[in-house]
C-alpha cells in the first residue's frame, strides 16, 4: 500500500514511516502542509495520514484543498488535541479518521488498514459473508454453516464491524469508537468482555474459531 | 512639552466626574424651573396691574359718557385727591393737558388709538432726592375727541419681582455648592473603597495571594465586589494550590515509572550485548511502562483543560436515563464475567444539559471504579434519576470496601490513592476527572456509604454526580 505521511515533526515522522514501511507499505514523508499537498496533488497514494498542526498550510487546509479538488483518498488525522470540537473540525474538512497523540503504533497500523479498505467497498452491500459465517443486513439474521447465531444488538453491531475488517486487526479503541461511539480509552478491559460474548456465540461447537485475539492490537475476524 | 496638569486625585475619580455630570444636568434643570417661576411671577404682577389700569379706565370712561369733560374732570380731580395710587391726565383734541396728576402722556406718538406705555415717574422723597419708579399706563381717545391716560406706579411690583430673581440666584448658588459638597464626598467615600479593593488588587499583583478585601457588612456593591474579588482569589489560591499538588504529584507518580523504564532499557542493553536474556520481553515491559507514563499525562491534561475551560464546551440537551442504559450495556458483560450482580435503575423521559462524551466518561470512570473494587459475588448498581430538587443525579453504588467518611474529600483529589489500593492499577485520577467534569457542567460529586455489609463485604460506597435542572 502506498502511504502519504505529512508530518511536520521528522522524528516522528520518520518513525511512522520506519513503522509502516516494516509492515510491507510504501511510504512518503512530507515534512510540512504545502510539500504534503503538492505531493498528494502529484502521486498516486492508497492512504493519507496528515498531522493536525503543522507550518505553512496546516492539516485541515491540506485536506480541505484535496477535497475541493476531487481528491478522495481517505485521511487519518493526527492530532495533539483530543476534545469533540477538534475531532468535528477535522472530520468536517474531509478526513475519514481521527487519532489522538499519543497513539499506540498498533492503533494507526490498524485504522489505516481499515482506511484502505474503505475505498473498495463500492456498492452498498445487503449481506456479508466471511468463510461460513454470513450476516443478513435486511433481516438481520446471522448465520455460521447454516445454523442460525442468536445476537443481541450490540452484538450484531460489533460483529458486523469485524466482519466488514475481516482479516484486519482492529483495536479495543476503534470498537468503542465505531460501535459504541464513546471516545475515551476505558480503563478496564470492558471491550474484551463483549468480544468474549461475542467469541462464544460464533465460534462455540465449530472447530475452528473465527475470533482471533491479537496480542498487543486487538481482535481480528479470520475466515 | 509640558506635561498635564494633573488634578488632585478627588477631583480625578469617576464618581466626582459624575456628580459634577450629575451636578450640571441638576443645575440645567433648576435653571429652567426657576426660568419658568419668574416668567409666570413677573408676568402675573404685570397682568395684575394692568387689569387694574383697564378697570379703572373703564370707570373714566363710563364718568365721561354720563357727564361728558366736565364730569371726568371732576372726577379726575377728586380721585387724584383720594387714596388711589393712579396717575391720570386728561387731554384735549390737541393733547394738551386739562387736568391730571402728571405732566404730560408718555405716549408721544399716541395716534387715536387705544395704547400701552411703560414709562418712569420721578418722586421727590421727603429728603428732596429724586427717585425714578417705573410706571405702567393706558392712554384712550374720548368719544369728544379729547383723550385720556391711566397709569399705575409698578415699582412696588417690580421690587417684589427682583427680590425673587435675587432669591432665584441664591437657590441656584446654594444648589451647586450642595451639589459639590454632596459630590466631593460622595467620591471621597467611594474613593477610599475602592482604594481598599485596589490596594488588595496590587498586593496580589505583587505576588501575594492570600490578601482579601475588606468586606464591610453593608451589603452594597463594594462589598458585592469585595466578596467576588476574595472569591476569584479563594479560586486562584486553591487552582494554584492544585497546580503546586499536581506539579509535585506527578513528579512523584512520573518519577518511578520512569526510573523503572530507564532501568529496564538500560539492563536490557547490556542483555543484548551479551546476548543473554530476553530482549522483546524487555521492550514489552518498557512500552507498558511508557504507556502507563502517557495515560497519567492524558488524564492531568484532560483535567486541566476542563478546569481551565471553566464550563464544558458542545453542551447539548439529552436523555440522561439513555445514556445510562447505554453506559449500563456497555459495563453489564465485565460485571457478570467478575461475578459481581448488576442493575441499572433509569427513569425514563428526563432531559440534562451537558457535553454527552464527558459525562459519559464521568460515568464510565466511576463504573470502572466499582468494578475494581467490588469483589466476586458483590453487587453494583447505577441509577438515573430526578432529585426532588429538579437536579439530575447519575448513582453508582457498590458493596466494595468503600471509603471511610474522613477520606471521602480526599479521594477526589488528584493522584489521591488510599493505602490499601495502592496496588490496584490505576493513575489516581479517575475521580479527579469526574470531579472536573461536575464541576465544569455546575454540577457535583457526592461520596457517601453504601448500602452497608454485603456478602461479608462492606459498607460499600455511593457515588453520586450530580448535574444542574435544565430550565
Amino acid at each position: 500500500m502506498r502511504i502519504l505521511v505529512i508530518e511536520d515533526d521528522l522524528e516522528a515522522g520518520e518513525a511512522m514511516v520506519r513503522g509502516l514501511s516494516e509492515g510491507g507499505h510504501d511510504c512518503t514523508h512530507a515534512p510540512d502542509g504545502e510539500a504534503g499537498l503538492k505531493a498528494a496533488q502529484d502521486g498516486e497514494f492508497d492512504v493519507l495520514i496528515v498531522d493536525r498542526m503543522m507550518p505553512k498550510m496546516d492539516g485541515v487546509a491540506v485536506v480541505e484543498t484535496l477535497r475541493r479538488e476531487g481528491d478522495q483518498t481517505p485521511v487519518l488525522f493526527l492530532s495533539a488535541l483530543g476534545e469533540t470540537t477538534d475531532r468535528v473540525t477535522g472530520l468536517q474538512a474531509g478526513a475519514d479518521d481521527y487519532l489522538v497523540k499519543p497513539y499506540d503504533f498498533a492503533e494507526l497500523n490498524a485504522r489505516v488498514d481499515a482506511l484502505s479498505r474503505r475505498r473498495q467497498s463500492g456498492a452498498v452491500a445487503t449481506s456479508l459473508k466471511v468463510g461460513d459465517l454470513e450476516m443478513n443486513l435486511l433481516t438481520r439474521v446471522v448465520c455460521r454453516s447454516g445454523k442460525e447465531i442468536d445476537l443481541q444488538p450490540r452484538e450484531f453491531q460489533l460483529l458486523e464491524f469485524m466482519m466488514r475488517h475481516a482479516g484486519q486487526s482492529v483495536t479495543r479503541t476503534m470498537l468503542l469508537e465505531k460501535v459504541w461511539e464513546y471516545h475515551f480509552d476505558p480503563q478496564t478491559n470492558v471491550i474484551d468482555v463483549h468480544i468474549s460474548r461475542l467469541r462464544s456465540k460464533i465460534d462455540k461447537g465449530f472447530d475452528r474459531p473465527m475470533l482471533q485475539t491479537v496480542r498487543g492490537a486487538g481482535y481480528r475476524l479470520d475466515a | 512639552m509640558a506635561g498635564r496638569v494633573r488634578l488632585p486625585r478627588t477631583f480625578r475619580t469617576t464618581p466626582f466626574r459624575l456628580t459634577l455630570l450629575f451636578l450640571a444636568l441638576f443645575a440645567a434643570a433648576a435653571a429652567a424651573f426657576l426660568a419658568y417661576i419668574y416668567v409666570a411671577t413677573a408676568g402675573e404682577v404685570n397682568r395684575r396691574a394692568d387689569a387694574e389700569i383697564t378697570a379703572e379706565m373703564a370707570s373714566l370712561e363710563a364718568a365721561y359718557r354720563q357727564g361728558g369733560p366736565d364730569a371726568l374732570n371732576q372726577t379726575l380731580i377728586e380721585r387724584a385727591a383720594g387714596e388711589r395710587p393712579f396717575l391720570y391726565l386728561f387731554m384735549d383734541k390737541e393733547g394738551r393737558r386739562i387736568t391730571g396728576s402728571i405732566e404730560e402722556s408718555p405716549l408721544d406718538d399716541f395716534d387715536g388709538k387705544p395704547d400701552w406705555a411703560s414709562f418712569q415717574v420721578t418722586e421727590t422723597d421727603p429728603d428732596g432726592a429724586e427717585i425714578k419708579r417705573p410706571a405702567r399706563g393706558l392712554q384712550k381717545p374720548l368719544p369728544g375727541g379729547e383723550s385720556v391716560f391711566v397709569g399705575a406706579d409698578v415699582g412696588e411690583a417690580e421690587a417684589y419681582v427682583r427680590k425673587i430673581v435675587r432669591a432665584l440666584w441664591g437657590a441656584g448658588a446654594l444648589v451647586i455648592l450642595l451639589g459639590l459638597f454632596g459630590g466631593a464626598l460622595v467620591s471621597r467615600n467611594v474613593s477610599r473603597q475602592m482604594a481598599g479593593l485596589a490596594d488588595t488588587v496590587a498586593a496580589v499583583r505583587s505576588g501575594d495571594l492570600h490578601v482579601r478585601a475588606r468586606v464591610r457588612g453593608a451589603h452594597d456593591e463594594y462589598d458585592e465586589l469585595a466578596e467576588g474579588l476574595n472569591e476569584m482569589l479563594d479560586r486562584l489560591e486553591r487552582s494554584m494550590g492544585g497546580l503546586r499538588h499536581a506539579g509535585d504529584a506527578i513528579a512523584h507518580d512520573l518519577r518511578s515509572p520512569l526510573t523503572r523504564l530507564k532501568a529496564r532499557l538500560e539492563v536490557a542493553l547490556i542483555e543484548a550485548e551479551n546476548g543473554t536474556g530476553d530482549p522483546t520481553r524487555a521492550l514489552e515491559q518498557a512500552l507498558e511502562d511508557a504507556n502507563g507514563v502517557l495515560n497519567t499525562f492524558t488524564a492531568v491534561l484532560a483535567i486541566a483543560r476542563l478546569q481551565a475551560a471553566g464550563e464544558a464546551a458542545n453542551q447539548t440537551l439529552f436523555d440522561p436515563g439513555e445514556l445510562a442504559a447505554d453506559i449500563a450495556e456497555l459495563y453489564e458483560p465485565l460485571c457478570e464475567d467478575k461475578g459481581i450482580d448488576f442493575k441499572a435503575e433509569v427513569t425514563p423521559a428526563l432531559q440534562v444539559r451537558g457535553n454527552r462524551e464527558f459525562v459519559a466518561q464521568a460515568l464510565a470512570n466511576i463504573l470502572d471504579n466499582a468494578v475494581k473494587y467490588t469483589p466476586d459475588g458483590g453487587a453494583v448498581m447505577l441509577r438515573a434519576r430526578r432529585r426532588s430538587s429538579g437536579e439530575i443525579e447519575f448513582s453508582v453504588t457498590d458493596t466494595g470496601p468503600g471509603v471511610p467518611e474522613p477520606d471521602r474529600a480526599r479521594v477526589v483529589q488528584r493522584f489521591v490513592r488510599l493505602e490499601n489500593s495502592r496496588n490496584e492499577p490505576g493513575s489516581g485520577l479517575g475521580l479527579s476527572l469526574v470531579a472536573a467534569v461536575a464541576e465544569a457542567h455546575g454540577g457535583r460529586l457526592e461520596l457517601d456509604e453504601g448500602p452497608g455489609v454485603f456478602n461479608g463485604t462492606g459498607p460499600g460506597l455511593r457515588v453520586a454526580f450530580v448535574l444542574p435542572r435544565v430550565e
